[in-house]
């Protein structure tokens, strides 16, 4: 009985969304012409071993062809020159032109990529269709309908997607929550007038239940990745697009070494006297870090930036997202005046940031082929990993380890700090580096023994060559 | 069979211990049985450690004669595998038994393909006899967490035998065929056939002298990892009969560190006494070299770095196990275990200042707050947990007059903040 209740409601609620809430009748009309702010772009990321190409979409967002795709579609691990061959698609076309890539912005998480003069004049920025700044802000219910694109194999076919809002949240940028899917991450999303209102993110998870036969059912957490539901609304895109990274490495960067900030939750806050404000623990300062010399200490809970109170955002966690945007948008050298709460006391830390050291991505590196393995430079976030004084000299990271290669039968393992290579010890990346070139070259060596450190234990590898 | 393994199927014992465990927020209790084996006439039972644990709550004794008698935990040796338990004898005179006890033989004198019996309780079976032959005498494994979670093997090789060793089988007896306790059966491969170990008695004779008079064996520590040389001696120009052990790796912070030992040294000396470690064999006996000097005395070690040879001084500390005391702290919904210096070392941490989370009581306090395995409680209200006194300390108020109690935890080297809402 209930089944068919069930149904009849259902079957009722579809008559009233198909009947009741027509879209605008030259939506396919707007569809085709918003269809030239996307494009889809592809790019092989080059490894030791192999050449990995990767397929995503972005969206067009000025004049001069520049696209803009999400944070996710590239590996943060991957250096700049491994990322090549950039190409864009224009949708439903088997052809590509060359892309450029320019970079990541810190801020936003964009990764920039220009098309070619000859496809720029086929493109029309997002900004064409952005909706006048007296229009009514994107609202419960609002009907919503953006575009996303088939796969290669179907010469990245546009279709259209449709759905309403579910609710809107700070996160801490303000996000719509549809229904159902609305666009493909990265692409744009309108209203019913065809008015840009934000760009799809990376779907969330849903859970689904597993039913198999004879088997207990199981909760399983499934996330859509051609399509998805959260929307970042406009007015947390268009004040950024000029935020086109000056260099391919995204720099600078700001940085203030606070590390490993924790969410405080409510009943913490409430436990500390703070009412409708939230906070962030402190876990360590990092050496030399600008949160060192403007003296904050670890367990210093941040209340405030620039005098504002942390606001109270859903879930807790969001509240980490929050000051770490609050730093990226600046650039080095800028002032950040910090309220933190040490024990019962609360103060004023006056931070100037600083420019982030050097990253994993951009540390030198070098691969031996015949050794198999990629030595890499050990920059500041390794010694941060391994508790170390990251001032001093500090030697090379396994970065790479070729399988079935002399050093994987070693037992070489990746993030393998070399501390020694053949009892002399290695200071420098450059040492590392001489060393592994002189015994890559020697083809008459038997063998070599390399001592690594690994989760504060050391090991001693003997590495057979013939 | 001979007299003597008539004596010795006499000696042998079945051994039913019900113990306390501090899982999922809570105390629970879980019964298990093994074997053991009575070596003394004033009733001395030699057991496994992993059978009879400091945990144990009851532990019975099922005698020959089928009757059953009480008995207490007298010392306990995780390393070995170890543990002497004492029958209540006053029970044993007051219902007029009469206890019958077994010998040692010698496992030097072993040889492999010499024929062995194992006697004991496997999967609940009392009383079971099974034949097999020695296979190896001198077998290396080194387990960190293979007693309960604790570390054994470091200081013994073991004895392996293909008579079928079951679970239950722990602890009983493997003998010669005159009914010579050799060993203490002690683990087996699962699913393996026929792969059984045993310690060998010249391991468990002194054990059980020191655990009957001690009820511990303290051990000297100074933070090597030792590791075979195998044939790198070339590498290291080095003379076979010239011995040397490798160091495998140095603990952070640890004495051996403090003296400047560092990882890929050759120790070729021990207070004057070669070293020899080309096999893994060979490593238990240095290990014990040094476990076996007093606490806090000075070794001197004689090391190999490239050319040079130097020597050190290293102060030995007490040997302790990453393992730290267990605890239940109900009304929370938290089971802690106190963070010990060697997990300290081993997790990289400042200090050994608090408690790890091994289990969380869904719904309890702890769990709605978000606390979860793994986290390591460092304050209570602003308090650092120095021992486990100032948590039970806390625990108690809190059961006397719930009020909302500030935890600070670390977790990756993360600090995160929680409050428990009565």
């Amino acid at each position: 009985m209930i089944a068919v209740l069930t149904r009849r409601t259902l079957f009722i609620l579809a008559f009233a969304l198909l009947f009741g809430r027509a879209p605008a009748a030259d939506l396919p009309g707007l569809w085709a012409e918003r269809l030239k702010s996307v494009v889809a772009v592809e790019y092989v990321t080059e490894t030791e071993v192999d050449r990995r190409p990767t397929a995503t979409m972005g969206t067009v967002i000025d004049a001069h062809g520049t696209i803009i795709i999400p944070a996710g579609a590239i590996d943060p691990r991957a250096a700049t020159w491994q990322l090549k061959d950039f190409k864009v698609y224009l949708p439903g076309e088997a052809t590509s032109t060359p892309g450029d890539y320019i970079g990541q912005d810190a801020f936003t998480g964009w990764h920039f990529v220009r098309a070619d003069a000859a496809t720029r004049a086929r493109l029309t920025p997002i900004t064409t269709y952005a909706a006048p700044a007296e229009s009514k802000a994107v609202a419960l219910a609002d009907f919503l309908w953006g575009i996303s694109l088939r796969g290669k194999d179907e010469d990245f076919t546009p279709y259209i997607l449709q759905s309403n809002v579910a609710f809107i949240q700070s996160l801490p940028q303000r996000t719509a929550i549809t229904q159902q899917e609305v666009a493909a991450p990265g692409l744009p999303v309108f209203n019913r007038e065809g008015q840009f209102v934000g760009l799809a993110l990376s779907s969330f998870g849903q859970t689904f239940l597993q039913l198999s036969r004879g088997a207990r059912s199981a909760a399983i957490m499934l996330i859509n990745v051609e399509e998805s539901s959260a929307v970042l609304l406009a007015q947390e895109i268009l004040p950024y697009l000029g935020r086109v990274p000056k260099n391919v490495s995204g720099r600078p960067l700001a940085w203030l070494g606070a590390f490993g900030l924790e969410p405080m939750d409510r009943d913490v806050a409430k436990f500390l006297n703070l009412s409708a404000q939230s906070g962030a623990v402190v876990s360590e300062v990092l050496e030399g870090s600008p949160a060192e010399k403007a003296g904050v200490r670890p367990r210093d809970i941040i209340l405030g930036i620039d005098g504002k109170p942390l606001p109270q955002l859903k879930p807790d966690s969001v509240v980490v997202r929050y000051i770490e945007s609050e730093i990226d948008r600046r650039v080095p050298g800028d002032p950040l005046r910090l309220t933190v709460l040490r024990g019962a006391e609360r103060m004023e830390l006056q931070a100037v940031l600083g420019e982030e050291p050097k990253l994993i991505r951009e540390a030198e590196r070098k691969y031996f082929d015949r050794l198999g393995l990629t030595a890499r430079e050990f920059v500041y976030g390794d010694a941060i990993e391994r508790r170390v004084k990251a001032a001093e000299p500090s030697g090379a990271i396994v970065h790479h380890v070729k399988p079935s290669s002399p050093v994987a039968i070693a037992g070489l393992r990746l993030d393998d700090w070399i501390r020694e290579i053949d009892g002399a010890e290695i200071k420098t990346y450059a040492d590392a580096v001489a060393k592994l070139s002189e015994i890559e070259r020697d083809e008459a060596r038997p063998e070599f023994v390399i001592l690594v450190s690994r989760g504060g234990e050391t090991a001693v590898l003997r590495v057979k060559l013939r | 069979m001979s007299r003597g393994f008539n004596q010795l199927l006499d000696a042998v014992v079945r051994i039913d211990v019900r113990e306390v465990a501090f899982e999922g927020g809570t105390k629970r209790y879980t019964a298990s049985l093994g074997s053991g084996v009575i070596l003394t006439a004033d009733g001395l039972i030699l057991t496994n450690a992993h059978v009879v644990s400091p945990r144990a709550i009851e532990v019975n004794i099922t005698l020959a004669n089928l009757e059953r008698v009480g008995a207490k935990l007298v010392g306990w040796d995780h390393w070995t595998d170890l543990a002497v338990l004492r029958v209540d004898m006053d029970e044993v005179r007051r219902r007029g038994w009469k206890l019958v006890h077994a010998e040692f033989g010698d496992s030097d004198k072993l040889f492999p393909g010499q024929e062995v019996f194992a006697v004991g309780t496997p999967h609940g079976l009392t009383r079971t006899v099974t034949r097999g032959i020695v296979s190896n005498k001198n077998r290396y494994f080194e387990d960190s967490r293979g007693v309960n979670g604790y570390e054994t093997g470091a200081f013994n090789t073991w004895l392996q035998t293909d008579a079928a060793i079951n679970p239950g089988n722990s602890g009983g007896p493997l003998v010669t065929s005159d009914g010579k306790v050799v060993g203490i059966s002690s683990r087996g491969y699962m699913g393996a056939n026929n792969l059984g170990f045993a310690i060998p008695s010249s391991t468990a004779n002194s054990v059980m002298t020191r655990l009957a008079r001690d009820g511990a064996i303290s051990r000297s520590y100074i933070g090597i990892v030792p590791g075979a040389l195998q044939d790198l001696e070339n590498f290291y120009s080095l003379e076979v009969s010239s011995g040397g052990v490798l160091v495998q790796s140095v603990d952070p912070g640890s004495p051996a560190a403090r003296a400047g030992l560092r990882g890929g040294d050759i120790l070729l000396q021990i207070d004057g006494v070669k070293v020899d470690g080309r096999f893994p064999e060979q490593l238990p006996p240095i290990q014990n070299l040094i476990a076996s000097r007093p606490v806090g005395s000075t070794l001197k070690l004689s090391s190999k770095r490239g050319a040079e040879v130097r020597t050190y001084d290293v102060v030995t500390e007490k040997l302790e196990s990453r393992v730290g005391e267990e605890l239940a702290l109900e009304r929370w919904g938290l089971s802690v275990r106190k963070v010990s210096r060697t997990y300290a070392r081993e997790n990289q941490l400042d200090d050994d200042v608090g408690a790890v989370v091994i289990g969380v009581q869904p719904g309890f306090p702890a769990a709605v707050a978000g606390v979860s395995r793994g986290d390591i409680i460092t304050k209570v209200n602003r308090q650092p947990i120095e021992s486990l006194d100032s948590v039970k300390t806390a625990h108690a108020a809190y059961e006397a007059m719930p009020a909302p109690t500030l935890l600070e935890t670390q977790r990756s080297r993360r600090v995160s903040l929680f409050i428990l809402q009565p």
